[in-house]
C-alpha cells in the first residue's frame, strides 16, 4: 500500500503544534471555519458559566478575607477572558464563512477518518470503562489489543491482508503486549497496575 | 567560575557509573524509536516514562527522562529524512531539505548531517544553559509576588501567541482552558475547594501526568489511527558519517540556529518546532545559496535540526530557575522533578545546586549517546519505521492506562486522560496549539496564588504590579505581545518599520 508523499509538512498530522512560519492555508478551509464559529459559541457559554460561578463562589466574609483575595477573582477574570476570546473567533470565523461551509463539516464528521477515530474511541471505552477492573490487567489489555489489530488490519484496512496472518499476529501482539507490560512494570518496575 | 566547571564535573563523573551509564543507553535508544515512530512524539514518551521512572533514585529517573527527551527531538529527524512525515513536530522543518535529500540518493549524508547539528545544537543550549541559568536563578531571588504572577502569564500569553498556527486566538483560548483546568480543586490560598461540584476526587484537582498523557497520548493515537495511508521510506545507499568539511563549512548557520534554539527555548511553553522554524529562516534569509532551501539544501537541514536540539537544552533554563516550561515536554518534567521531591524554582541554586550541573551533564551524555548510536545504528532504525501502526498505537494505548493510573493509583486519573485525550484530539484536529494548554495547566496555580498574595501584601492596591522594575517590563511585554496578535496593529506596525527602511536611503 503506497501513497505519495506528502508535498510540504503542513499536509500531515504531526505539524498539528506548527508555528506560524508556515504558510497556514488552514484559514481558507469552510469546515473548520465552520467548526471553529461553532467551537466559538460553545467558548462563549463556557466562559460565561465560570464567570457566573465564580462572581457566585462563596467570598469567604466569616473569614474576614481580604475582598481582593477571594478563591473566585482569577477564575472570573479567566471566565472574561475565555468568552472575549470565544466572541473574537466567533466575529473572525462569521466574517470567513462561506456558502457550504455546513456541507463541507458534515462530510468531514461522515467521511471514512471519522469512523476511524470512532471505532478506536470506542474500542477505548470499552477496555478502559468495562475490561479494566473487571478481569486480571493483562487479560483485558491483550483483549484490546487483540481487537484493535484485527479491526484495523481487516475490516477497516484500505488493502486488508491475509486473515490469518492478521489473527496470528494479532494474538501474539496481545498476549505479548499484555504479559510483557505486566511483568516489565509488575515485576521489575514495581509499579501497580490498574 | 571554577565552582561551576567542579560541579560539572562532579555532576559527569555522579553517572559514569555502570548503572547510569545503562539508563543512558536505553532511555537514549528508547527515545530514538519513539522519535522515529510517526504518532509517537518526545512529550507523549516522557510522560509515558514517568511512570517506569516512579520507583527509580531521583537523579537516575530525571536522567533516563532527559534522555528520552532528546533522543526522541533527534529520532524524529529519521522520518522527516526518509518517509517525509516529521517523526516529532519539532522536525517539521528537517521535512523541507532532509527528504529532498533523500530523494536526490543522499539519504546517508543527510542522516549524518541531521546527527551531527542535532549533537551541536544540544552543545549550544548546554552551554548557554551552564552560563544563563545560574545567573538567572541569583537574579529570580528577588522576585517577588508580583514578578512571579507577571511571569506565569508571560509564559501563557507568548505560549499563545507563538504556537497558534491558525491564529493566536486559538493559542491564547488554549492558554486560558489549561488555566481554568488548573483552577480546578483545592487552591491555595484560604483552602477553598473550587469547581468540585461536590465530586471528591476532583478535590486535589486535575494531575498533570494523567492531563498529559491524554493530550499527548490518547490525542495522538486518535490523531494517527485517522488516517488510512502511509508514505514510502526512501532508500539509504550511501554513506552516513559525515565529514568534517561537510559539516564546519556551515559553522556559522550552526551556531546562529543554536543561539536562536536556546532563545526560544528560554521563552517559556515555545517548544522545538518553533526553534527548527525560526532557525530555518533565519539560515534561508542569510544563506549564499537560498534557492537551495527546499530542494535539499545541507544548510537548511542543519539549521533545522541544530535549533530544535539546542530549544531541548534551552528550556531547561526557565524550567530550572523559575519553574516555567521552556516546552511541553519540559512541563512533564516539572511533575516528574516535584513527584521525585526536586522542587525548581529560584529556590534550586540554594537547596540542590549540583542538580542543575547534573542536568547539564545528563544532556551531555544523552547527546553523546544519540551521536554515537545515530551514526551507527542506521539499518535498526529503518526497520522500527517499518513497524506498522496498527500494532503500534494499541499497546501505546495500553500504556497510557497504565500511565495515568500508576502515579496515585485512582481509576479517576484514568478517566481523567480519556477525557483529556478526547478534547485534545479535537482541539488539535481544530488547529489549537497544546503548549499553551498545558503551560496554563502548569502555571494556573502559580498565577492564582501570587496575584491574590501580592493584593494581600498590599491591601488590595494593584500598584506594585505596575510600578516594580521588572514587574512593569513583563507587563509592557506582554501588552505589546497581545497588541501585535492583532491584526490591524501588526499591520501598521510593520508598515511603519517598512516605511521607515525605506525613507533611510533615500535620504542618504
Amino acid at each position: 500500500m503506497e501513497r505519495s508523499a506528502p508535498q510540504s509538512p503542513c499536509e500531515t498530522d504531526m505539524t498539528t503544534e506548527a508555528p506560524t512560519p508556515i504558510p497556514a492555508d488552514e484559514a481558507s478551509d469552510p469546515a473548520r471555519i465552520r467548526a471553529d464559529l461553532i467551537t466559538a459559541i460553545v467558548f462563549i457559554a463556557l466562559g460565561v458559566a465560570v464567570a457566573y460561578f465564580s462572581w457566585t463562589m462563596d467570598r469567604l466574609e466569616v473569614r474576614r478575607i481580604h475582598p481582593s483575595t477571594i478563591p473566585g477573582l482569577v477564575p472570573f477574570i479567566l471566565g472574561l477572558a475565555l468568552t472575549l476570546c470565544g466572541s473574537l473567533l466567533a466575529i473572525r470565523s462569521a466574517r470567513l464563512d462561506t456558502r457550504g461551509a455546513g456541507a463541507a463539516l458534515v462530510r468531514v464528521l461522515v467521511s471514512w477518518q471519522a469512523v476511524r477515530v470512532l471505532v478506536v474511541l470506542g474500542l477505548a471505552l470499552v477496555y478502559t470503562l468495562g475490561l479494566v477492573g473487571r478481569m486480571p490487567f493483562w487479560l483485558a489489555s491483550a483483549l484490546f489489543v487483540f481487537s484493535f489489530i484485527t479491526l484495523f488490519e481487516t475490516v477497516l484496512a484500505d488493502h486488508p491482508g491475509s486473515l490469518v496472518r492478521t489473527l496470528i499476529w494479532a494474538t501474539v501482539i496481545a498476549l505479548g503486549a499484555g504479559l510483557g507490560i505486566q511483568y516489565v512494570f509488575g515485576e521489575i518496575f514495581l509499579v501497580r497496575l490498574p | 567560575m571554577f565552582d561551576g566547571l567542579i560541579l560539572l564535573g562532579q555532576g559527569i563523573a555522579h553517572f559514569l557509573t555502570p548503572e547510569g551509564l545503562f539508563n543512558v543507553v536505553w532511555a537514549t535508544l528508547l527515545g530514538l524509536a519513539i522519535g522515529i515512530l510517526p504518532g509517537l512524539t518526545a512529550t507523549m514518551g516522557v510522560a509515558l516514562l514517568v511512570t517506569l521512572t516512579y520507583k527509580m533514585a531521583p537523579d537516575q529517573a530525571i536522567l533516563t527522562l532527559m534522555c528520552v527527551y532528546l533522543g526522541a527531538i533527534y529520532g524524529g529527524s529519521r522520518t522527516a529524512i526518509l518517509l517525509n512525515i516529521p517523526g516529532t513536530p519539532a522536525n517539521a522543518a528537517a521535512t523541507l531539505d532532509g527528504h529532498p535529500l533523500a530523494l536526490q540518493g543522499k539519504a546517508g549524508l543527510a542522516m549524518g548531517l541531521a546527527t551531527t547539528s542535532s549533537t551541536l545544537g544540544t552543545l549550544v543550549g548546554i552551554f548557554f544553559l551552564a552560563i544563563i541559568a545560574p545567573m538567572l536563578a541569583e537574579a529570580a531571588l528577588k522576585f517577588g509576588s508580583y514578578e512571579f504572577f507577571w511571569l506565569a502569564l508571560f509564559g501563557v500569553v507568548i505560549s499563545g501567541q507563538m504556537t497558534g498556527s491558525d491564529t493566536p486566538l486559538k493559542g491564547y483560548i488554549a492558554g486560558i482552558l489549561g488555566l481554568m483546568v488548573a483552577m480546578i480543586g483545592m487552591e491555595t490560598l484560604h483552602a477553598y475547594q473550587r469547581f468540585t461540584f461536590g465530586i471528591p476526587a476532583l478535590g486535589g484537582g486535575i494531575d498533570l501526568i494523567p492531563a498529559m498523557v491524554g493530550a499527548f497520548g490518547l490525542a495522538e493515537i486518535l490523531s494517527t489511527m485517522k488516517r488510512t495511508a502511509i508514505a514510502r521510506i526512501a532508500p539509504v545507499n550511501d554513506r552516513v558519517v559525515p565529514r568534517l568539511r561537510e559539516i564546519f563549512q556551515y559553522w556559522k548557520t550552526i551556531i546562529r540556529s543554536g543561539i536562536i534554539g536556546t532563545f526560544v527555548g528560554i521563552i517559556p511553553g515555545v517548544g522545538e518546532d518553533v526553534g527548527a522554524w525560526s532557525s530555518y529562516a533565519a539560515a534561508k534569509k542569510r544563506s549564499k545559496n537560498p534557492e537551495l532551501f527546499g530542494r535539499g539544501s545541507q544548510e537548511g537541514l542543519i539549521a533545522a535540526e541544530t535549533g530544535d536540539n539546542a530549544v531541548v537544552s534551552a528550556s531547561m533554563i526557565p524550567t530550572l530557575t523559575l519553574a516555567l516550561p521552556g516546552s511541553a515536554a519540559a512541563a512533564v518534567l516539572i511533575a516528574a522533578m516535584m513527584i521525585h521531591g526536586i522542587r525548581p524554582g529560584p529556590m534550586l541554586m540554594i537547596e540542590n545546586a549540583p542538580f542543575l550541573y547534573q542536568v547539564v551533564a545528563m544532556l551531555l551524555l544523552a547527546t553523546l549517546a544519540n551521536l554515537v548510536f545515530g551514526l551507527s545504528l542506521t539499518r535498526v532504525f529503518i526497520k522500527i519505521l517499518s513497524v506498522p501502526r496498527e500494532r503500534l498505537m494499541a499497546v501505546i494505548y495500553v500504556l497510557c492506562v497504565v500511565g495515568s493510573f500508576a502515579i496515585t493509583q485512582r481509576m479517576f486519573d484514568v478517566y481523567v486522560m480519556l477525557v483529556f485525550g478526547i478534547v485534545g484530539f479535537i482541539l488539535r484536529e481544530m488547529k489549537y496549539p497544546m503548549a499553551p494548554l498545558v503551560l496554563g495547566i502548569v502555571l494556573g496555580d502559580l498565577l492564582d496564588l501570587n496575584l491574590r498574595r501580592g493584593l494581600a501584601l498590599t491591601n488590595g492596591d494593584p500598584t506594585p504590579f505596575f510600578t516594580r522594575p521588572i514587574s512593569a517590563a513583563i507587563c509592557i511585554v506582554i501588552v505589546l505581545t497581545i497588541l501585535m496578535s492583532i491584526p490591524a496593529v501588526s499591520t501598521r506596525v510593520r508598515s511603519l518599520f517598512k516605511r521607515g527602511r525605506g525613507d533611510a536611503p533615500a535620504q542618504g
